[in-house]
C-alpha cells in the first residue's frame, strides 16, 4: 500500500482541504501548522484564522526528510497552546507516517505536560499503529485513526473537521468582548490596517478603533479587537438547536391507513412508491408528521438542519403548544433580530 | 462524460424557483385586493417570460403564507391539465398557477388560531427555503448535465426573528450547493435577512421603488441566467448590515460580550450568562 504520487502530495492536498472545511464549520477558531523534520519541530505558521496563509505557506514546504521525534512536536504544541485563554478548546492532530520515534527525553514526561495543560491530542497515522501514539490519544481524550488508503486517509482527517463535544466541567463560560462591524459602502477610499495601501470600497470598518479590515473574522491590527459578522456565529447555532431524526418504521401501521399515506415527499416532492412491506424508502418527522424520501432525510440531516415541515407550519413555531409532547422537544430558540437597515 | 451533441443543458438554462409571500396581512394592509391582483399582474409575465427564454428552463414556484408553505407550480411535471386549456389569452399554466394559489390561501386562512393578534405577522419564509433548497438537491442529484438553479424571493412583509437561525441554515447550506438567493422586496423595510441571504450567497437584493414597475425590474435584473450575469452590470450591495443585536435589548450593537459556550451576545459585561449559566 503506498500513496501516489507520494506521501507527502497525499497529505498536503488532504491538509489542504481540511483547512478549507475546517474554517467552514468554525469560522472563529485559529489553526497553525508545524513540521517535523530531522528529529526536531519547527513551526511553519503561527496561530490565525486565515485559510490563504495556511495554504500558501503549506505549499511552499512540502520537503521532508530524517527522523520523526514525538516528544519535540508535543513541547512545540504546548509552548504554542499554553497562552489561549482557557474558554479556547486546544487541539493538536498528528499525521504521523514513520513507525518510532527518536527523542531526546522521556516522551511520557512531554504527554503528561499536554494532559495537564488540557490539550487534545490525535493521530491520524499512515502507516500502522503504533503504541506511543495510541497512548497519547488515550491519556489526552483524542482519537486515534490510521489509513488504509488515500480515500480513507481524507476522510478520517475530515472527521476531525467538526467540532468536537465539550465536556462540561472544562466548558467555563466567559464572556468575549468582540466587535461588529460594519460593512463599507463602495466607493469610499481608505487606508486598510493589513496591506497598508489605499483601497477602494468594500472592507470593514473596527467599531472601536475605527480602522479597517480587508475581511472577517480577523483581529483588528490597531487595537486588538476580535472582529466578526453574526453569520459567523450563526454557522454554529444549528449545534445549538438541533433536529430531530426522521423514523422510518411504517411497516407497523394498519393496511387501511397506508392508503391514506402523501404520495410525495414533502421536501422534494418525488414520488414515493407505495410501501408493500418496505419500511426503508419513506421516513417520517415525528414532530411535524410529514414525509420525506430517503434522500431529504440524508440532505436535511448532514447539511440543511431545518426540517421543512416544521418550519413550514406555524404551529410547531409557538411555545407551549398543548396538543404536543413538550417532552421530545424544546421550543426555545433564541430571539435574535440580526441587523437593522441603516441609512 | 457527457459529448458536446449529448448536454442539452447549455450554459444559460437555468432553474428558476420563485418564492412568493402570500401574507394576506400586508396585502390587505396596502389596498385590499387591488394591490395583490397588481401584483399578479406583474409576476405572471414575468413567469412566462422566464419559460419563453429558453425552451429549456425549469420553472418551480413556492407559496409562502403565513401559517403554512406549498409547492403551486412545476414546469417539469408532465401531463399537465394545463397545456389543453388557455382561456382568453392566458397561458394554461398562469391558470394553473392562479388556481392553485386560491386554493392554497383557502387552506392557509383556515389554519390560523383566531386568538393570533393580527400585528405585524410575519411570512414562513425559512419553510418555503427549505423546501426550495430539497428541489434544488434533488435535481443536482440527477447527475452532472442538469439546468443551473437559484431561488428568487418575492417578500412582501417583514422579517420575523424567531426564524433567523433556521433562514441562516437554509443561507449556509445555499452557499454550500453555490445556489443563489436573489431578493426582491416589495414591503415597505428593506429586509435585513434577505440582505445578507443574497450578499453570502452572491445574489442580487433589489428593492423597487413603484409597484408599478415591477415587472421592468424583475426582467431587467432577474430574468438572467447565472451564466450571463458575469457580463452584466447588476445592482450591487449599498450596504449590508452585519451587526448583531444584544440578546437582552434586541437593539443592534457595534461591540459586545460573546459568551463561550453557548455564543449569545450582550452588551454589557456579565460574570454568567443568561442563556447557559
Amino acid at each position: 500500500m503506498d500513496f501516489r504520487p507520494s506521501r507527502m502530495a497525499v497529505v498536503a492536498n488532504s491538509v489542504e482541504a481540511f483547512i478549507r472545511e475546517f474554517f467552514d464549520q468554525n469560522p472563529l477558531s485559529h489553526i497553525g501548522l508545524a513540521t517535523i523534520k530531522d528529529g526536531l519541530a519547527h513551526r511553519l505558521t503561527e496561530l490565525s484564522g486565515s485559510p490563504e496563509s495556511h495554504i500558501r505557506a503549506l505549499r511552499s514546504n512540502l520537503g521532508s526528510s530524517g527522523d520523526a521525534s514525538l516528544q519535540n512536536a508535543l513541547d512545540l504544541v504546548h509552548s504554542y497552546l499554553e497562552q489561549i485563554p482557557s474558554y479556547g478548546h486546544r487541539e493538536v492532530i498528528i499525521l504521523y507516517s514513520a513507525l518510532s520515534t527518536c527523542d531526546p527525553d522521556d516522551v511520557m514526561e512531554s504527554i503528561k505536560k499536554c494532559k495537564k495543560a488540557k490539550i487534545r491530542c490525535s493521530v491520524v497515522g499512515l502507516s500502522a499503529e503504533i503504541y506511543i501514539c495510541k497512548h497519547l490519544c488515550e491519556e489526552t481524550g483524542g482519537s486515534y485513526t490510521v489509513a488504509l488508503d488515500e480515500s480513507h486517509f481524507k476522510e478520517l482527517l475530515l472527521e476531525h473537521a467538526p467540532a468536537p463535544p465539550a465536556i462540561a466541567e472544562f466548558a467555563v463560560s466567559n464572556l468575549v468582548k468582540m466587535g461588529f462591524p460594519q460593512r463599507r459602502g463602495e466607493g469610499v477610499v481608505t487606508i486598510c490596517s493589513c496591506h497598508k495601501e489605499p483601497k477602494t470600497g468594500g472592507g470593514y470598518t473596527c467599531p472601536r478603533c475605527k480602522a479597517c479590515a480587508c475581511e472577517l473574522p480577523t483581529e483588528c491590527q490597531i487595537c486588538g479587537l476580535t472582529l466578526i459578522s453574526s453569520p459567523h456565529l450563526a454557522r454554529s447555532y444549528h449545534h445549538l438547536f438541533p433536529i430531530t431524526p426522521f423514523e422510518g418504521g411504517l411497516a407497523t401501521l394498519p393496511y387501511n391507513s397506508l392508503q391514506r399515506l402523501p404520495k410525495t415527499c414533502f421536501g422534494c416532492q418525488q414520488v414515493l412508491p407505495n410501501l408493500g412491506n418496505k419500511s426503508g424508502v419513506r421516513v417520517s418527522c415525528p414532530r411535524c408528521k410529514q414525509h420525506f424520501c430517503v434522500d431529504c432525510d440524508i440532505y436535511i440531516h448532514e447539511s440543511l438542519h431545518n426540517c421543512p415541515g416544521c418550519e413550514s407550519l406555524r404551529d410547531f413555531k409557538r411555545e407551549g403548544d398543548a396538543t404536543s409532547d413538550s417532552n421530545v422537544f424544546s421550543n426555545k430558540r433564541p430571539v435574535l433580530f440580526v441587523g437593522q437597515q441603516r441609512n | 462524460m457527457a459529448s458536446a451533441t449529448s448536454n442539452p443543458y447549455t450554459d444559460d438554462v437555468s432553474l428558476l424557483i420563485v418564492l412568493m409571500d402570500t401574507n394576506p396581512y400586508f396585502w390587505g394592509a396596502m389596498n385590499g385586493a387591488a394591490a395583490f391582483s397588481q401584483f399578479l399582474n406583474q409576476v405572471l409575465p414575468f413567469l412566462n417570460s422566464i419559460l419563453l427564454l429558453n425552451q429549456l428552463n425549469q420553472l418551480v414556484v413556492i407559496a409562502t403564507g403565513v401559517n403554512s408553505c406549498d409547492y403551486l407550480y412545476d414546469s417539469s411535471r408532465v401531463g399537465h391539465e394545463s397545456e389543453k386549456r388557455s382561456t382568453k389569452g392566458i397561458p394554461g399554466h398562469s391558470l394553473e398557477i392562479l388556481q392553485k394559489l386560491e386554493d392554497f390561501i383557502a387552506k392557509d386562512q383556515q389554519l390560523s388560531n383566531s386568538d393570533e393578534a393580527p400585528g405585524k405577522i410575519c411570512s414562513l419564509l425559512s419553510g418555503s427555503l427549505s423546501l426550495a433548497l430539497c428541489y434544488i438537491q434533488r435535481i443536482l442529484r440527477t447527475g452532472p448535465v442538469h439546468p443551473q438553479p437559484r431561488i428568487l424571493c418575492l417578500q412582501a412583509s417583514p422579517d420575523g426573528s424567531e426564524q433567523y437561525v433556521a433562514i441562516m441554515n437554509a443561507i449556509f447550506s445555499a452557499q454550500r450547493s453555490m445556489v443563489p438567493i436573489d431578493s426582491c422586496v416589495v414591503g415597505s423595510e428593506d429586509s435585513a435577512f434577505l440582505q445578507q441571504a443574497s450578499y453570502i450567497t452572491g445574489g442580487v437584493y433589489q428593492k423597487p421603488q413603484h409597484l408599478d414597475g415591477l415587472f421592468q425590474c424583475l426582467s431587467m435584473v432577474f430574468a438572467t441566467d447565472l451564466h450571463s450575469r458575469r457580463f452584466l452590470k447588476l445592482p450591487t450591495p449599498t450596504g449590508v448590515d452585519f451587526r448583531a443585536s444584544c440578546f437582552c435589548h434586541k437593539e443592534p450593537i457595534g461591540m459586545g460580550y460573546v459568551c463561550s459556550v453557548c455564543l449569545s451576545i450582550f452588551c454589557k459585561y456579565h460574570t454568567k450568562c443568561s442563556t447557559c449559566g
